[in-house]
């Protein structure tokens, strides 16, 4: 579980570069001869002939789903809808739901959001705008202009073309209910809703093909890196000159890609991109279901947690994107976003008649940096205290992408005083002083210590049990006091950039970093320095690097499909 | 439908003469006229359930319990943590000092215990099983013939939704978390009264079922090429949509009568909060729904999360978390056990109590909802304070039908909790014989429970 440092003292010269190892090459061929004699009668997806494999199967997020549908069929179709759950892994939903599949109940959601979707779309107000051909008789089936359609939304939707067999079964839907109906849209209705529920829309599938550079080796398709760059940077689905581009062929080279690039950074989508980003990095998907005990923190409310939630976006990308600052500012500036109800928890005067403005925070404030927004305080805590390991755990993992251990199993907390009395601070140091705690409790705990004059709602208070509270705090080497000393060590840690490189990374492959990576992304921390760690830079220089098209080849598949518990081989001694 | 049609007319004038292919058993039954066929006179279905809570029961580190009765077989004692659930004792079956043997596994805390019991393997990682939960089994075994194949319910009003029921072992159920929701899945517009005499096949129907074969169509070539992680995915991508597939059947067939179906209203939204008051009122409420669900013949598996592992319950008012009480709480001298945490155990099991009553309360034949399904109740730890993996408390509840020769006491003598799920398996009517892997591996249920 605990991912090491980033940057190792002196990392082996290994240049990994375009080619792979020759583990990859080997069952690279193994995978395309098994292609190849498994290829039978069934017609192929367009973009897919016997040399492609399928390199990846990720489930498209709820805010994916949610751009792609806003900017393939219009921003004002309601999206109304519970999304199956995410799961984070080693700190990303993003490389959790590279592993997840869809569920009964999820499905049954996602049916019936597609053909709610599929009525507002077609409706009277919308339909001429996105269907584009007009039906000989609006009253009935009309399979050229249904195909026009299917094409080119099936190509938006699934960011690749359509076989020819995928288009059919689709015709077919369309022309029985335009027949049912009297109505050429309800026939569309179908084909469209269709579209919204295979697994092509559902998942991304990623897709390598032979590399004609390379004799034996494999590279992504061009559709795949149309969308890898197009989710990664607005975390939505390639628009139509990325897909040209992909298309063409063009993308696969560096011009062109750097080219894409630019454009997709450039554009006013990269915002929301940064903010899916950010949402998942910083694990702001805790907020939806928030819970506080009323009688300790009687002003916490609905309304008050999704306005923590907004005033650490709002920090993060008016900081990273709209001014292309210095990442590791982040930590320290005292410059806020706030509401009027959050203006209730910090205790300040709201004056402003707009939702939201900018207020700077006092000294005597202790506010500095995204650690003191409540929404950090509050969300990494318990519902009726505050939470030093719990703030200590989420900033080595989140900032610094340190995981902690599980406890041990059998710890002897007899030791442990009553915590009724005295301050949190007490009671931790029993943990640090037992053997088996300690070792995470001395790294995770003098962090949360720092943050105690903020309560479990995130409120300035410097008393707890009638005693004073000390935020003093020592990790390794480094003693700092309070909140701001905290913000000020983290701005000058060199594993806090670091990790947002692997983030960046991670989040955008949907893999998740292993030893070997470690000079690509020692390079690219070094860049992102160079670049005064400027956000939209680090961004674009991992896009445009070969490892973020790397293909990685997926373990064989075996003819059961499904493993049962019953017939599971015994399960070997824990790794 | 009083005009004779023949099965063919009636398809023709539903979709507008368009071939639809919809299978003979179908038709058979929507057609039948003569309304003998389909009404009682078969058995009462038998319903099958998980039960999970967090944080076990309380041991005393001197030996002692607040929760093992010390007489085994039938007429046990109600022990002081098993108060909530004395008023159905004789249809509960307690069962204490079974064990989780992880053949040199770590124990994860607050995973490894229900992810053995549950899915048979202790699991190497603390975010997933190393195999499917056994519920998804009993449901493919008796959940096919209902709307739903189960339904999933978690009452803990916690940061993200909780379910420990998985096919795939990394991908787990997205539960119902509101009254509400679960409301609108069971009783909402999709819904079709099973005592209604005006009952018609609705034609919209068939078209959604359209739209799904168009997906299904492209499954041999989207399966070809994957690995093997991506297959098992994609694998149960089409296994959903089987289930929404056999959902639209169900719906076109005439839906059998239920003299125990009353449809309730609708509730309302719930108060948010994660103190145990709020989460077994929760309870009770999901509840009653869950049960009128499987009275109406929706569905006939469900899954149930009062609270989560590491549950973050708490007294209303207390800034300790039960979590936390449960390892902090010194050991009273003189009582010999942590009396918060008991008190607490004592409280989260009204939450059992409350989610039985619920079943016992719906008359069905000659018995109740409950005295026709298998309920297995159990935790993720025995002794929370140290994470204990042995004696998890487990129960079975209900008469499976009359399978189950309930209110006994089992002592398990450091058996393998697997037994206990194989038991419930069987019982529920899941022809499966061997369970679990390794040492708990296991062909062996406990027949004493079994009539």
């Amino acid at each position: 579980m605990y991912y090491g440092p980033i940057m190792p003292p002196a990392p082996p010269a290994a240049v990994r570069g375009k080619t792979l190892s020759k583990k990859h090459t080997a069952l690279g061929v193994l995978a395309c001869v098994a292609i190849a004699h498994a290829a039978g009668s069934f017609a192929a997806p367009a973009s897919q002939n016997a040399d492609t494999v399928k390199v990846a199967l990720r489930r498209i997020t709820e805010s994916q789903y949610r751009h792609t549908i806003a900017d393939v069929l219009g921003p004002d179709v309601k999206i109304e809808a519970r999304f199956e759950p995410e799961r984070r892994e080693d700190g990303l939903l993003a490389l959790g739901s590279a592993e997840l599949s869809l569920t009964s109940a999820g499905f049954e959601q996602y049916f019936a959001l597609a053909g709610n979707i599929a009525a507002q779309a077609l409706d009277d107000k919308r339909r001429e705008k996105l269907v584009g051909c007009t039906p000989q008789d609006p009253a009935a089936p009309d399979d050229a202009c249904a195909q026009a359609f299917i094409e080119r939304q099936g190509e938006r939707l699934f960011r690749r073309p359509l076989a020819a067999s995928e288009v059919q079964v689709r015709l077919k839907s369309a022309a029985l209910g335009a027949k049912q109906a009297g109505d050429f849209y309800a026939g569309l209705k179908l084909a469209l809703t269709s579209l919204l529920v295979a697994p092509d829309f559902l998942f991304r599938i990623e897709m390598a093909e032979p590399d004609p550079a390379n004799a034996g080796q494999y590279r992504l398709d061009a559709y795949t890196k149309a969308s890898r760059l197009s989710f990664l940077i607005w975390d939505s689905a390639p628009d139509a000159d990325l897909l040209a581009a992909a298309r063409s062929g063009a993308l696969h080279s560096q011009d062109e890609l750097d080219r894409q690039i630019a454009r997709l950074i450039a554009s006013p989508k990269f915002e929301q991109g940064a903010r899916a980003f950010f949402a998942d990095m910083l694990q702001l998907d805790g907020f939806g279901n928030l819970v506080k005990d009323p009688a300790i923190y009687p002003k916490f409310n609905q309304s008050i947690a999704e306005n923590a939630r907004e005033q650490m976006l709002l920090r993060t990308v008016d900081l990273l994107v709209e001014k292309q600052g210095d990442y590791r500012d982040l930590f320290t500036s005292n410059e806020a976003f706030i509401s009027r109800p959050l203006a209730s928890v910090y205790g300040v005067p709201f004056a402003s008649k707009a939702e939201w403005t900018t207020y700077r925070f006092p000294e005597s404030s202790e506010r500095s940096g995204i650690l003191t927004d409540v929404g950090f305080l509050a969300l990494n805590a318990h519902p009726g205290t505050s939470s030093p390991t719990r703030r200590g755990i989420k900033v080595l993992e989140i900032f610094m992408c340190q995981a902690t251990p599980q406890p041990p199993a059998n710890v002897d907390f007899s030791k442990v005083q009553d915590s009724k009395q005295g301050t949190v601070r007490g009671r931790l140091l029993d943990h640090m002083e037992n053997e088996g705690c300690s070792g995470c409790h001395r790294r995770t705990d003098p962090i949360g210590l720092a943050l105690e004059h903020f309560d479990g709602l995130g409120q300035l208070r410097t008393i707890e049990n009638g005693m004073p509270i000390d935020v003093t705090a020592e990790l390794k080497d480094v003693k700092f006091d309070g909140a701001q000393g905290l913000g000020d060590y983290l701005r000058n840690e060199p594993r806090v950039p670091a990790c947002l490189v692997r983030n960046v990374y991670q989040y955008g492959v949907g893999q998740k970093t292993v030893g070997r990576d470690r000079s690509y992304l020692a390079a690219q921390t070094q860049a992102f320095a160079a670049s005064g760690y400027r956000f939209p830079d680090l961004v674009a220089s991992v896009a445009a690097s070969p490892e973020f098209f790397r293909v990685a080849m997926p373990k064989q598949a075996s003819n059961a499909a499904t493993v049962a518990s019953t017939a599971a081989p015994s399960p070997s001694p824990a790794e | 439908m009083k005009t004779r049609l023949t099965r063919r007319s009636v398809l023709r004038g539903l979709i507008g003469g368009t071939a639809v292919s919809v299978g003979l058993p179908v038709l058979d039954l929507f057609l039948n006229t003569n309304g003998t066929a389909l009404a009682s006179g078969a058995p009462l279905p038998t319903r099958f359930g998980t039960y999970f809570w967090g944080l076990g029961l309380t041991d005393t580190p001197t030996g002692g319990t607040r929760w093992v009765p010390t007489k085994v077989g039938a007429g046990y004692e109600v022990m002081p943590e098993l108060e909530a659930i004395a008023g159905v004792k004789d249809k509960v079956s307690v069962f204490s000092g079974f064990r989780v043997i992880g053949d040199g596994r770590a124990n994860l805390v607050h995973w490894s215990g229900h992810a053995s019991i549950l899915s048979g393997i202790a699991p190497a990682t603390a975010s997933r099983f190393d195999g499917p939960s056994f519920d998804t089994k009993v449901a493919d075994a008796i959940g096919t013939g209902t709307r739903f194949k189960s339904i999933d319910v978690d009452a803990s009003i916690s940061r993200q939704p909780v379910s420990y029921s998985t096919r795939t072992g990394s991908t787990f159920a997205s539960p119902d978390v509101t009254p509400l929701a679960l409301y609108t899945r069971l009783f909402g517009p999709d819904f079709q009264d099973p005592n209604s005499d005006d009952w018609k096949p609705d034609p919209s129907i068939m078209l959604r079922q359209s739209v799904l074969s168009a997906v299904t169509d492209e499954r041999k070539a989207l399966m070809k090429g994957l690995g093997k992680d991506d297959q098992v995915k994609l694998d149960q991508y089409f296994s959903s949509v089987r289930d929404m597939e056999n959902q639209l059947a169900v719906q076109l067939q005439k839906p059998e009568k239920c003299e125990a179906c009353v449809i309730p209203a609708a509730p309302k939204e719930i108060a948010r909060g994660a103190s145990v008051e709020l989460v077994n009122e929760n309870t009770k409420t999901l509840a009653k729904l869950l049960a009128m669900g499987l009275a109406c013949n929706q569905s006939r598996v469900f899954t149930f999360v009062h609270t989560s592992g590491a549950s973050e319950t708490y007294m209303a008012g207390n800034s300790k978390i039960y979590h936390q009480i449960t390892h902090d709480e010194p050991t009273d001298a003189k009582l010999g056990y942590q009396p918060e945490t008991s008190r607490l155990a004592g409280l989260v099991m009204q939450g059992l109590g409350a989610f039985l009553a619920e079943l016992d309360a719906i008359k069905e034949g000659d018995g109740t909802l409950l005295d026709n399904s298998l309920v297995l109740a159990f935790s993720d730890t025995g002794y929370a304070k140290i994470h204990a993996i042995e004696n998890i408390p487990m129960f079975l509840a209900g008469g499976a039908g009359g399978r189950h020769k309930a209110g006994q006491h089992i002592a398990g003598h450091g058996d393998s909790v697997t037994r206990v799920s194989l038991t419930a398996m069987q019982l529920a009517g899941a022809s499966i014989g061997e369970f679990g892997a390794g040492s708990m591996k296991t062909s062996n249920p406990i027949s004493e429970v079994m009539a």
